[in-house]
């Protein structure tokens, strides 16, 4: 008996044997903001990772389809190309202004400048408490603050007025809160923000020379400050910023037809861009921005094709260059349509077939990659990395010459290095032959949309071409309805969308 | 092996030989009801081992030696007698039917309960009933057997099928059904040899399932296995098997090459010429596959121990081109009384798993390329040939984006290995006759290797009989992810029981500890040599190698217990309760109650009933309890940094810097989903137990369903969503199960079973939850379903066809009240689609409710009838009023891609066939539209199996017990509305019924034996 009693008491032990602390599991495998002190470096390349968003029918979209179709396809420069049904909604509506505020690619664009906004936010939040010596913490903080004064300056040219982010919320319950999550803050504020963040880069970071490739510097800085200013019509601060970068050494031009291959990356021309490459040896680059615009199979078929065929050069443009330029067979992949067979060949030696093998007859040549004679760890992908200019040094010049226009200084310079470098002759410097001269060395470089716009003639250059342009509206895109919706309805649309 | 056996019988038999003086006892067993006689029934002297069986004429004859007091009778299906021997010589025994629906012993999940006991819905299966079909797994098996429990079947060898118990219960958490094997808590039982299982006990409502607290939401199903039995040291030996073959069942024709020219030149205008190849592709990629199943158990034992082996060995040849699953189990039980007080115990299992290109294995990333061929086989046009000599026809040099399916099939190879090993040890103390201790200590250790090789292939001439095209691989590929999972389960807790006069109290009272591990690690390269020999990532290219790998932890700790009280087996009642706490939760969240509560009433026990003879039992019963849905990601509610968001620096030629990103807002106040259910049931048995039945309702509600609530872009959370418990989900059922059967006489017995169930599937408030858009099957599609307020989960939700345009004026003529032409872009024979919204066009905000993918009811019918040796059965299954989306064909986009048969003949062609339902010939690319919603009511005869058993007289000669063949088959016969493969198809809970391409249901027809010596 004595047993079972000695049994019972010690079985009754087994009931109790767990101790608190064997529920606290931490999560596995995932780093919290306490787990790695290096995560404020981190977080500064993870905010240039955010300006790679090309997931334009779902998450969000930086440089992607969706930036495409609202700088080129919605300008003049370009038409929607691929088969007429392909992405008729949203690219078509994109290109002919008929846009909803339900456009896919309005909400992505909007939602891929948060997240990237969000992103730096946190980064310049993990920044501020960092334990990092202060010069180079200042650099830091100088890089994130030139990218979000680049993405607020693409938002007040895409929606105008725009909520001003710039903190971190706590959780969802703070950003309900504060009325910066939620409300459009007047241009004008963001256009001060902007300049606040872009003047801070310029004032803390080295020429290109004196920093690392790839990262932002101060040349970059005072080239983005010069075209925020250009959109204000500060022509003073346009014309020293751009002076400034000028005297400073650090660019000049190269051979226009090799800008955009891989020799051309980060060249001496380079001032700013969008930087893709490898990472855990498969491609990085931004989503889709190559396969959209690649070469489309048509007709008869029978090749294996190098994408969806969007973004095709319009006549209109074609026609803009004038005879001799260089630059029009950099720019334009012209498909063979003599009848004779020949196909074009381009500089890498691959042979697209003619016209009625391919889908349309122009295509872009400045996403264009070689999968034979450029480097790519994944180089079967279509979707091959493609480095976007975003500033190079020829737009400096052509900013200078306009800043001089307007500031009754010297514009022919510029304007002839820019115009000599493209095997053409110099021409009397007038408003609207600078204005051409940007068209046709920025083409299909996602400027001319909002160039024209800027230069208050879009609705007469977009009727010109037969878009229904509705002026007062179509300057600026719809705020996308879902984020009105969770808003509250604090948040406005833009004039004449319903 | 045979010599072996016989030897080890001798053995035994010599150890048990007794010595003392021997009489001999003889007699007949009869039934008490008829007086038949009961062959089989097994007799043993009391106290020993020493026993016999009845002959077939019901009679036996047994030495018995002096001292020896009584004989005790038991028979399957009746209840044990026992009658002193005295001096008699002869002694005829009556045996009296078990009443089956009430006396059988439940496994409830941390004890038993004798079936009358029971107060929630609760449903037990025999093992029997399920090894008679060709299936993989139990839960198969189980399809058309219980009400209640919808399972959704899948063809493709290895998989388990889908369980749905009283319908679907969550948005965006797991669905998967508890399962209790042997005390060890696991969500797969594909390692499981049906062979090995006594019973399966299905624990339907929340008050029978809240004894599992957060884990019960889905349904829990405890699994017992065998356990050898006291035969007096007998070694017991039993070998079954089945071969059979398998074949797809129901494939859809597609246009032959004549079809096909015909509606491509109606579709685009151009006629195609030159092409003489006719090909049905689905003959190509699919075969006849050889099914194979063998078992061996030897179990036996003494009084103080047991012990049941067994093997098995699954063969299961897919029928897709080189689709195999092949399974070896081995389990190992032994049971030991150390002494009058202390018992302790062991049951364990390993089993090997291979799957090779398999449509879905096991869930691991790397999966062969089969769906793809099904949806290529369906696209592909018959104009071009599968072969030319060894060259692949071109497909998609033809129609530029299908690709050959049979290259589709061969141009890799997926193999996934999986060994696992489960068993739990057990330890039972019961220091009084009254009270027991018992310890468990489950483990589950699972490793999985996946290896999966993409060969190198050009489009050019060295593969196909002409070049281009899309269908290529410029560089092979090899990839490798291992995984190891381990889990261990610890339960404790103490039973009392006892009866005070008519009181009759039980109580049970302990805790559990649960911990989980896993880990998986990945790796690839490229530029793998095409020899399997060197399928190893050291011969690929270093630098394309790539390499990932993460791993989860979690633990459980509970509070678990119950009470029954049993007044005169008139008024019983259960209540249990279970405190859980999870380490997947926040602090605040990690602790949760789950109570329950049972009544239960047997009418027939209560004194007014004795006079009646209608009902032998009637009694009803009503329940209520909270059960939780923990399947939620172990960082739901903590914010982590999204490592390796690199950037390139250096260009486009360069290697990237490696970052991260802060890109997510949680809710930090994360907790489990919980239901809470009502049951009431009338449970009968009447005409001498020859009809009985049950009869339930049940109401079941979910609150905190975890949902995605959208946030705005602002806030900074990339996907904009922040997952958080909002949603509400209601299910209302009725069920119904009713079994008749007769002994018409001695040579012939049969019985009739039937059940069906009724659930109404709702969402009740999402509560701020967005709208939940699923089923996007992509082309000019999109989402297909809608998870909204008031409709069931996963409703489809499509445009609403209203007719074909005969001619172009109709389509002029279709105009909103404005004038504006709603269609303008339409043609003759292009469908009419309803503007909802009256906008004057055609968009997504004109699409409309379809119905949804969860049958209205769902019904199995079971029949068996036995004549002298020869035993029958046939199992039906159905289910009524789900639809299907005949994905499938919706995704069709191109007017190279090839049409089903019947439609090149039933579509809209002008006066000739002005049909207002198929549309005319086209080029797809059609809307998301009721067009493809289709009936996925269907009514299927299961499995039937017949059967016969050979004599004893003639098998003794060669030392066999017992020696049954048979003969069955699966899914031999189906009736359905739906035109594609299959309405039975799985998905999660938002985007079920959709046919993509999905591994067609497979008819089998098999032989086998069953053996006993």
């Amino acid at each position: 008996m004595k047993t079972r009693y000695i049994l019972l008491f010690l079985s009754s032990f087994m009931l109790f044997s767990c101790t608190k602390s064997f529920l606290d599991v931490p999560v596995q495998g995932g780093a919290t903001t306490s787990s790695d002190p290096d995560l404020a470096m981190k977080l500064v390349t993870g905010s240039y990772n955010s300006l790679l968003q090309g997931d334009s029918w779902g998450s969000g979209d930086v440089h992607g389809f969706a930036f495409v179709s609202v700088t080129d396809i919605a300008s003049d420069d370009a038409d929607k190309g691929s088969t007429a049904d392909d992405q008729k909604v949203p690219v078509g509506d994109i290109d002919d202004f008929n846009l909803t505020a339900t456009n896919k690619f309005a909400e992505t664009l909007w939602s891929g400048h948060y997240n990237a906004i969000g992103t730096i936010n946190q980064a310049l939040l993990a920044l501020s408490t960092a334990n990092i010596d202060a010069t180079t913490k200042a650099k830091l903080i100088a890089e994130v603050k030139f990218l979000r004064g680049y993405l607020y300056f693409n938002m007040v040219r895409m929606y105008g007025d725009v909520p001003l982010v710039l903190r971190v919320p706590k959780d969802q319950q703070d950003a309900n809160n504060d009325p910066a999550f939620q409300t459009r803050a007047n241009k004008q504020i963001v256009y001060d923000t902007i300049i606040a963040d872009l003047q801070f880069a310029a004032n803390n970071l080295p020429l290109k020379s004196g920093y690392p490739i790839g990262h932002a510097n101060k040349g970059a800085a005072e080239s983005m400050l010069a075209k925020v200013y250009m959109y204000l019509q500060n022509w003073q601060k346009v014309y020293d910023l751009t002076e400034d970068v000028m005297m400073s050494k650090q660019y000049k031009l190269v051979d226009y037809s090799i800008l955009w291959r891989q020799i051309g990356d980060n060249c001496v021309e380079s001032i700013f861009e969008i930087e893709t490459g490898s990472f855990n040896n498969s491609n990085l680059g931004t989503n889709n921005y190559t396969v959209s615009q690649g070469v489309r199979v048509g007709g008869k078929g029978g090749w294996s094709d190098l994408g969806w065929g969007f973004c095709n050069p319009s006549t209109d443009l074609i026609n803009a260059y004038e005879a001799g330029d260089l630059r029009k067979d950099a720019t334009i992949i012209k498909i063979d349509n003599s009848g004779n067979h020949t196909g074009t060949v381009l500089w890498d030696g691959f042979r697209v077939p003619s016209a009625d093998s391919v889908q349309n007859l122009y295509y872009n040549y400045k996403a264009y990659t070689s999968a034979t004679k450029e480097t790519f760890a994944n180089a079967n992908d279509k979707d091959r990395p493609k480095n976007i200019k975003i500033l190079r040094y020829a737009e400096v010049l052509l900013m200078n010459a306009e800043a001089a226009f307007h500031l009754g200084q010297d514009m022919n310079t510029p304007l002839t290095e820019v115009r000599t470098r493209a095997g053409l002759q110099p021409t009397t410097a007038t408003l609207d032959a600078i204005w051409e001269e940007r068209r046709v060395e920025l083409a299909m470089e996602h400027d001319r949309f909002w160039d024209i716009v800027r230069q208050g003639r879009a609705s007469q250059v977009m009727n010109a071409v037969g878009k229904h342009f509705v002026p007062g509206k179509n300057e600026l895109l719809p705020i996308p309805t879902s984020q009105i919706q969770l808003s509250g309805g604090k948040l406005t649309q833009n004039p004449l969308y319903d | 092996m045979r010599k072996f056996i016989y030897i080890f019988i001798l053995l035994i038999s010599f150890v048990f030989q007794g010595l003392a003086q021997v009489r001999t006892i003889s007699g007949t067993v009869t039934d008490t009801k008829d007086g038949s006689t009961l062959p089989g029934v097994n007799i043993l002297i009391k106290g020993t081992t020493t026993g016999t069986v009845t002959d077939i004429n019901g009679k036996y004859s047994l030495s018995v030696p002096g001292a020896s007091t009584s004989l005790v009778f038991s028979f399957i299906g009746y209840k044990p007698l026992e009658i002193a021997v005295g001096d008699a010589s002869v002694i005829n025994a009556k045996l009296e039917v078990e009443s089956q629906m009430l006396d059988e012993v439940v496994v409830v999940g941390y004890g038993v309960q004798k079936k009358s006991d029971i107060t929630g819905a609760t449903v037990k299966i025999k093992g029997d009933d399920l090894t008679r079909q060709p299936v993989l797994s139990a839960t198969q098996a189980m399809q058309g057997k219980v009400s209640g429990v919808q399972i959704i079947s899948s063809g493709s060898p290895g998989s388990a099928p889908q369980m749905r118990i009283r319908g679907t219960g969550t948005l965006l958490g797991g669905t998967h059904v508890l399962y209790v094997v042997d005390g060890v808590l696991t969500d797969d039982i594909t390692n499981i040899n049906t062979s090995d299982i006594v019973d399966m006990n299905i624990l339907k409502d929340a008050s029978s399932s809240a004894i599992y607290g957060s884990r019960g939401a889905n349904g829990v199903i405890i699994i017992t296995t065998k356990k050898g039995s006291s035969t007096g040291g007998k070694l017991k030996v039993n070998y079954n098997n089945n071969i059979g073959i398998r074949q797809a069942s129901n494939l859809v024709k597609m246009a032959s090459a004549d079809e096909y020219k015909n509606y491509y030149q109606a579709a685009t205008g151009t006629s195609l010429t030159g092409t003489n190849a006719n090909t049905d592709w689905y003959k190509t990629i699919l075969r006849n596959a050889l099914e194979q199943n063998h078992n061996l158990s030897i179990s036996g034992g003494n009084e103080n121990t047991t012990y049941f082996f067994s093997g098995s060995y699954l063969n299961d040849e897919g029928i897709v081109l080189q689709n195999q699953f092949k399974r070896v189990t081995l389990r190992s039980n032994l049971d030991y009384k150390l002494s009058k007080i202390i018992k302790t115990g062991i049951q364990s299992s390993y089993a090997n798993a291979v799957n090779e290109n398999g449509f879905n294995n096991l869930d691991i990333d790397e999966n062969g390329n089969i769906g793809g061929a099904f949806n290529d086989a369906y696209r592909a046009p018959p104009i071009i040939p599968s072969m030319v000599g060894d060259k692949y026809g071109n497909v998609s040099a033809f129609n530029g984006q299908v690709g050959n399916p049979v290259l589709d099939i061969k141009d890799n190879k997926v193999r996934v290995a999986t060994n696992r090993l489960q068993g739990a040890g057990y330890l039972d103390i019961s220091p009084f006759s009254f009270l027991n201790f018992h310890s468990s200590l489950g483990a589950d250790l699972l490793f999985k290797q996946a290896r999966q090789y993409n060969y190198k292939f050009l489009n050019d001439e060295s593969t196909f009989n002409v070049a281009g095209g899309n269908q290529m691989n410029l560089q092979s590929f090899l990839a490798n992810k291992y995984v190891q999972d381990f889990k261990w389960v610890w339960d404790n807790y103490f039973t009392f029981s006892k009866k005070f006069g008519k009181h009759d109290l039980k109580l049970m009272a302990g805790t559990t500890a649960e911990k989980f591990q896993e880990i998986w690690i990945y790796g690839s390269r490229k530029e793998v040599p095409a020899d399997p020999n060197l399928w190893y990532l050291y011969n690929g290219v270093a630098n394309s190698s790539q390499n990932d790998g993460r791993g989860d932890k979690w633990t459980r700790n509970s509070y678990m217990g119950r009470l029954n009280y049993n007044y005169n087996d008139l008024y019983l009642l259960t209540a249990t309760m279970r405190r859980d706490g999870s380490s997947r939760f926040p602090l605040k969240n990690r602790w949760g109650t789950f109570p329950s509560v049972g009544l239960a009433w047997n009418i027939s026990n209560e004194n007014f009933m004795k006079s009646q003879h209608l009902f032998d039992i009637l009694r009803i019963r009503g329940s209520w309890g909270v059960v939780g849905n923990d399947q939620i990601s172990t960082d739901a509610f903590i914010n982590t940094v999204v490592p390796n968001l690199a950037y390139p620096y250096g260009g486009s030629s360069s290697t990237a810097t490696s970052g991260s990103q802060i890109n997510q807002i949680k809710d930090p106040n994360i907790k489990w989903e919980s239901t809470a259910e009502y049951d009431f049931a009338l449970e009968f048995g009447m005409l001498n137990d020859r009809l009985t039945g049950e009869v339930n309702y049940y109401n079941k509600k979910v609150d905190n369903a975890l949902i995605n609530v959208n946030i705005p872009s602002t806030v900074g959370d990339a996907d904009h969503l922040i997952l958080t418990n909002v949603a509400s989900i209601q299910n209302t059922g009725v069920e119904v199960m009713l079994n008749w059967k007769n002994k018409v006489n001695s040579n012939l017995t049969y019985s009739i079973g039937g059940n069906i169930t009724l659930n109404k599937n709702k969402v009740i408030g999402l509560n701020g939850g967005e709208p939940i858009l699923g089923g996007n099957i992509g082309a000019a599609q999109g989402f297909t379903t809608i998870t909204d307020n008031n409709h069931a989960i996963g409703s489809f939700y499509v445009l609403k066809v209203l007719g074909v345009f005969q001619n172009d004026d109709e389509v002029l003529n279709y105009k909103d009240n404005k004038g504006n032409i709603i269609q303008p872009t339409a043609h003759a024979g292009d469908f009419k689609y309803w503007d909802k919204n009256s906008d004057g066009k055609i968009d997504d905000k004109d699409r409309d409710f379809a119905g949804s993918y969860q049958p209205k009811a769902y019904f199995g019918l079971n029949f068996t009838v036995n004549y002298k040796r020869w035993d029958f059965s046939m199992d039906i299954y159905g289910n009524v009023g789900n639809q299907v989306y005949n994905g499938k064909r919706a995704i069709r986009i191109s007017g190279q891609d090839n049409i089903e048969s019947a439609l090149v003949y039933s579509r809209w062609n002008g006066k000739s066939n002005p049909s207002q339902s198929q549309p005319g010939a086209n080029t797809g690319n059609l809307l998301a539209s009721d067009y493809f919603v289709e009936s996925g009511t269907f009514f299927r005869i299961n499995n039937l199996t017949i059967g016969y058993t050979f004599t004893e007289n003639l098998l003794k000669k060669v030392n066999i017990s017992s020696l049954r063949i048979f003969a069955t088959s699966q899914n031999l016969f189906i009736i359905k509305k739906y035109s594609g493969f299959t309405a039975e198809l799985q998905g999660g809970p938002l985007d079920s019924g959709i046919e993509l391409s999905s591994y067609p249901t497979t008819r089998t027809v098999a032989v086998g034996v069953n053996l006993n010596f």
